[in-house]
């Protein structure tokens, strides 16, 4: 048995061995496992990333499974990577997020068992190579995070939400359910290996897998029209889970879309448009409906959609690069995938935790009711600030570095000469910009609204960064998004191997030209850190002996209460009311609104609640179609006795009928 | 040589054209006006001041000018002197000078809520919402030069797309019209917003550094000046014509710089600033000049639809 499946037990264990400590030790002993299992995973799946050489092996289970191939190839050692990393930083984080329910009669033995279930299935999910195996880890992986969600299953929209989630999973495993027997049928085998000629898109078969390969997968990572349970979830879920499933589980979703890719090789030419055009959406309502939001996390969980939108317009590219047999737009295709998921691990993690120690010491999760908070949690503040740089998408920072792979990509389809590309070729460039500048919008938003200004409520105890175990995840991974940020080609170039699985052979055609666009922007972008060091120095000179004074915020010769002044300040809906008119169509908001009334008014207020179109568009008229359907079935259990006496009687007779018609 | 002695022009002009313009709007109203040189008098008086900073601020406000300041140097060595080039270059260079100036107005619109000030917040909010429509029109513009061109930095487009003949003169009068609609908008003049207002509630860039006072202040406005320049560098590039000699060339690019300077003077001077309400439509323009642009070139390239 290779190392890494050890490790995948490993975490297992951890999760099990937690259930017997008590409350303190727990968390500490969970911490020592995850660490452990890293001894396993992380060696053999940077070796596999950086040689290309992938590892296999195989475990004997009984009919009607049979043999089942373990593989870890660049493409699944990328995920690896990021998922044991990933559950290990939530088992640091936990630690002191946890401390919260100490003493509670919280179900920590719950949390942390779920926790191990579910980082060590998805392990598996990225390197089982069989179907039927394959969908029992998917499922495990689901149910292990339907169980995290509902951690607080007292309160009872977060109840709602889990099964909300419970609900859209099962959907997910259904069509991936059908695709998979379908698939199998066809090959005759439950291997993926077998899958390959099953796949082509010169059949329709194949096309018609693909897509429902692309429902099942697209669903869990979080595709508009089928991304309403992240938003509902994620805000959910306790916030070590929420990072682990908004950075790390749902680009299962994304392995699975592109192993599928990988299998089928040359894709159609309308699927990959198709693709495309998806993705850009995904990418646009995600991040308007982020903008409508006031719940920090639900406004996180909204912008990892907007961030599978990005990553999906790199698969859309890559499957267009592969159409018109252009290598190089494949290249930044996939390059630009890759790394966009990589990296949105990396910074989305930082913004839950960021929030997540902003509710450990506050207690809410509204923005409008934060403020200030940055002087309270000032390293949180640094670390919260980079990560929102690096989400929009901004240099110096990773962000810009996948993006810049993707639009390179999409500027590269413009010297194709074919009409329908060049015209998708616009739409991906002005939409990833449109993207990018909401999402700038958004984080302005989110960080100046929430962080800076004066404190719109007084908390007590005041919040405080006492609990170093939430900060140093936040830290490690602020290191991470700096580095891949700056010297983007360490990361490149072992990502090339992956690269090659998609475009097939041991050459690298892109490659030059690849380092051609990294080098001078590593080496622009140092020069940018330098010369804001050269002009903050000049300013310090500059102020040097002179008297710098500090000060009210100028308000225009206004002497009335400093406390009229805070209750004055923008508010994130204020902020983001201009954007929102101009959208109106597309993020429709509800307003409750109690005017001011007579001459001694008593209380006015007014309420806004955002409503996302494929909420009440698609999903909930599809629920409503679908329970008219099933209530024509509903006289089948009718909840009367003798109609179910009546079911036995039937089917005795049938059993006689056939036992003597077989004789 | 000859380009180091270009680019420091470039960089001791911004306060140059801002007095060129006060001076233009002066003449124009009728008065004599400040001389052409009085925004040098007030930038080296304010780096000789200290400052007033809020209580309410954070390290946010302290570092924001800095980088302004930075990115619009790093901006600036991408855009290209015609026939000498620039400085930093590479495929889809254009990509790095958005987004570096995009962290450089991140910084700007933070720093203006660190104040905690709501007029403050109000502009920060209205540039936000303005600059997410002027991106995408501004990439369009940068597809459609890639599409005609077949080039992916500045340098090379612009060396393209001026040796190209025929309908491409369409598209360039289509570009620099959108582009000065960008340079007006970035660049936070009328119609979009008005400099010289002062009512804090009209305002949009102007409003965010009301805060700012001594080296801070001199910093903001240096950028701001420089960054104005920076898109009539990339105007004054697209109208370079082709067979001509260096010293011309050269001559040609500063004079269409400052004709650009004295366009947006008169503009100034004949509209007034549009409502705030009706500020996207006009940037709206923009967007629809560059796709109508775009379209045109698809026409001229696969010959009809």
């Amino acid at each position: 048995m290779p190392y890494y499946l050890s490790g995948s037990i490993i975490f297992f264990i951890g999760g099990i061995i937690s259930i017997f400590l008590n409350e303190k030790s727990k968390a500490v002993v969970f911490l020592i496992f995850s660490l452990i299992s890293q001894i396993f995973i992380l060696p053999e799946s940077l070796q596999v990333l950086s040689s290309g050489v992938q590892i296999e092996s195989f475990l004997l289970f009984n009919e009607p499974i049979g043999t089942v191939h373990f593989r870890l190839d660049p493409l699944s050692a990328v995920f690896t990577i990021i998922i044991s990393l990933g559950s290990l930083l939530a088992a640091v984080y936990s630690i002191g997020y946890m401390k919260m329910y100490h003493g509670k009669n919280a179900s920590l033995n719950s949390y942390y068992f779920f926790l191990g279930l579910m980082s060590a299935s998805m392990l598996l999910v990225v390197t089982v190579q069989n179907a039927i195996l394959f969908l029992i880890v998917w499922e495990l992986m689901s149910i292990a995070s339907f169980f995290l969600v509902i951690f607080e299953n007292k309160k009872e929209e977060v109840l709602k939400a889990g099964i909300y989630y419970l609900t859209a999973m099962q959907i997910c495993a259904a069509f991936l359910i059908a695709a998979f027997s379908w698939a199998s049928a066809e090959s005759g085998s439950t291997d993926f290996s077998s899958f390959k000629d099953v796949l082509i898109h010169s059949n329709n078969t194949g096309i018609l897998l693909f897509i429902l390969f692309f429902i099942g997968f697209g669903t869990k990572a979080g595709f508009v029209p089928m991304h309403t349970w992240l938003p509902k979830a994620h805000p959910a879920a306790p916030t070590g889970v929420s990072a682990l499933m908004s950075g790390v589980m749902i680009k299962t979703g994304i392995y699975g879309i592109l192993r599928i890719l990988l299998l089928t090789g040359m894709p159609d030419k309308n699927l990959a448009y198709a693709v495309l055009i998806l993705s850009i959406i995904t990418g646009m309502l995600g991040v308007m409906n982020a903008i409508a939001q006031h719940d920090l996390k639900k406004l996180l969980a909204y912008h990892s959609i907007e961030n599978i939108g990005i990553i999906g317009i790199g698969i859309g590219l890559a499957m267009l690069g592969m159409v018109y047999n252009n290598q190089t737009i494949s290249a930044l295709g996939i390059l630009g995938a890759l790394l966009h998921t990589i990296n949105h691990f990396t910074f989305k993690s930082v913004l839950f935790y960021g929030a997540g120690v902003i509710y450990y010491g506050t207690h809410t999760r509204e923005i409008d009711r934060l403020g200030g908070i940055g002087k309270y949690l000032p390293k949180t503040s640094v670390m919260f600030l980079i990560a929102s740089l690096a989400i929009t998408g901004l240099p110096v920072f990773n962000g810009f570095i996948s993006e810049f792979a993707i639009y390179l990509g999409i500027t590269k389809s413009f010297f194709v000469k074919d009409l329908s590309l060049n015209i998708a070729a616009l739409l991906g460039i002005s939409g990833l910009a449109f993207i990018g500048a909401m999402a700038f919008l958004c984080f302005t938003k989110v960080y100046g609204i929430s962080f800076l200004g004066s404190p719109r409520s007084e908390f007590h105890p005041l919040p405080d960064e006492k609990e170093s175990s939430m900060l140093i995840p936040m830290a490690v991974l602020t290191a991470a998004i700096i580095c891949i940020g700056i010297f983007p080609l360490f990361i490149i170039v072992p990502l090339g191997n992956v690269v090659n699985q998609f475009l097939g052979g041991g050459f690298y055609p892109a490659q030059p030209e690849i380092f051609d666009v990294f080098i001078p922007i590593s080496v622009s972008l140092t020069i940018f850190v330098a010369a804001i060091l050269f002009f903050y120095t000049l300013r310090s000179l500059f102020l040097k002996k002179k008297e710098v004074k500090m000060f009210k915020t100028w308000d225009c010769g206004y002497q009335g209460q400093t406390e009229a002044a805070i209750r004055m300040q923008y508010t994130s809906s204020s902020f983001a009311q201009p954007f929102l008119t101009l959208v109106a169509e597309l993020v429709p908001r509800k307003f409750k609104l109690k005017k001011i009334q007579l001459f001694f008014p008593k209380e006015a207020s007014l309420e806004s609640h955002a409503q996302d179109l494929s909420e009440s568009y698609f999903i909930q008229p599809s629920i409503r179609w679908l329970n008219k359907f099933l209530n024509l079935f509903s006289w089948i259990q009718s909840g009367r006795m003798q109609q179910y006496i009546i079911y036995g009687l039937i089917f005795l007779v049938f059993l006689l009928i056939w036992i003597l018609g077989v004789e | 040589m000859l380009k180091v002695f270009i680019y420091i022009l470039i960089i001791l002009s911004p306060f140059l054209f801002t007095g060129l313009i006060n001076k233009v709007k002066a003449i124009w109203a009728g008065r004599k006006g400040a001389p052409v040189l009085q925004p040098y008098y007030d930038f080296f008086k304010l780096l000789k001041k200290g400052e007033v900073i809020s209580r309410t601020t954070s390290f946010v406000f302290r570092i924001a000018p800095s980088i302004n300041a930075a990115s619009v140097f790093l901006a600036l060595f991408i855009i290209p002197i015609p026939f000498l080039g620039s400085v930093i270059k590479f495929p889809g260079d254009f990509i790095l000078f958005v987004y570096i100036l995009g962290s450089a107005k991140f910084l700007t619109v933070c720093a203006a809520l660190d104040t905690g000030s709501s007029f403050e917040g109000m502009g920060a909010s209205r540039e936000v919402t303005f600059s997410s429509i002027v991106e995408p029109a501004f990439f369009i513009i940068l597809g459609s030069l890639a599409l005609i061109t077949g080039q992916l930095s500045f340098e090379s487009i612009f060396a393209a797309i001026n040796t190209s003949t025929g309908y491409t003169i369409l598209i360039k009068l289509l570009f620099v019209v959108s582009l000065f609609i960008m340079l007006l908008t970035e660049g936070s003049r009328v119609p979009v917003d008005d400099p010289n207002t002062h009512l804090e509630l009209t305002m949009i860039h102007e409003v965010m550094i009301l805060d700012y006072s001594g080296p801070d202040l001199a910093f903001i406005l240096y950028s701001s000046g420089l960054k104005m320049v920076l898109f009539s560098m990339l105007i004054a590039n697209l109208l370079i014509p082709p067979s001509i000699n260096l010293i011309v060339a050269l001559g040609l690019f500063l004079g269409i710089i400052s004709l650009i300077f004295i366009s947006v003077a008169i503009v100034e001077s004949l509209i007034a600033r549009s409502r705030m309400s009706h500020v996207p439509q006009f940037i709206f323009l923009m967007t629809a000049l560059s796709i109508t642009a775009f379209a045109v070139i698809i026409f001229f390239l696969y010959g009809g639809f």
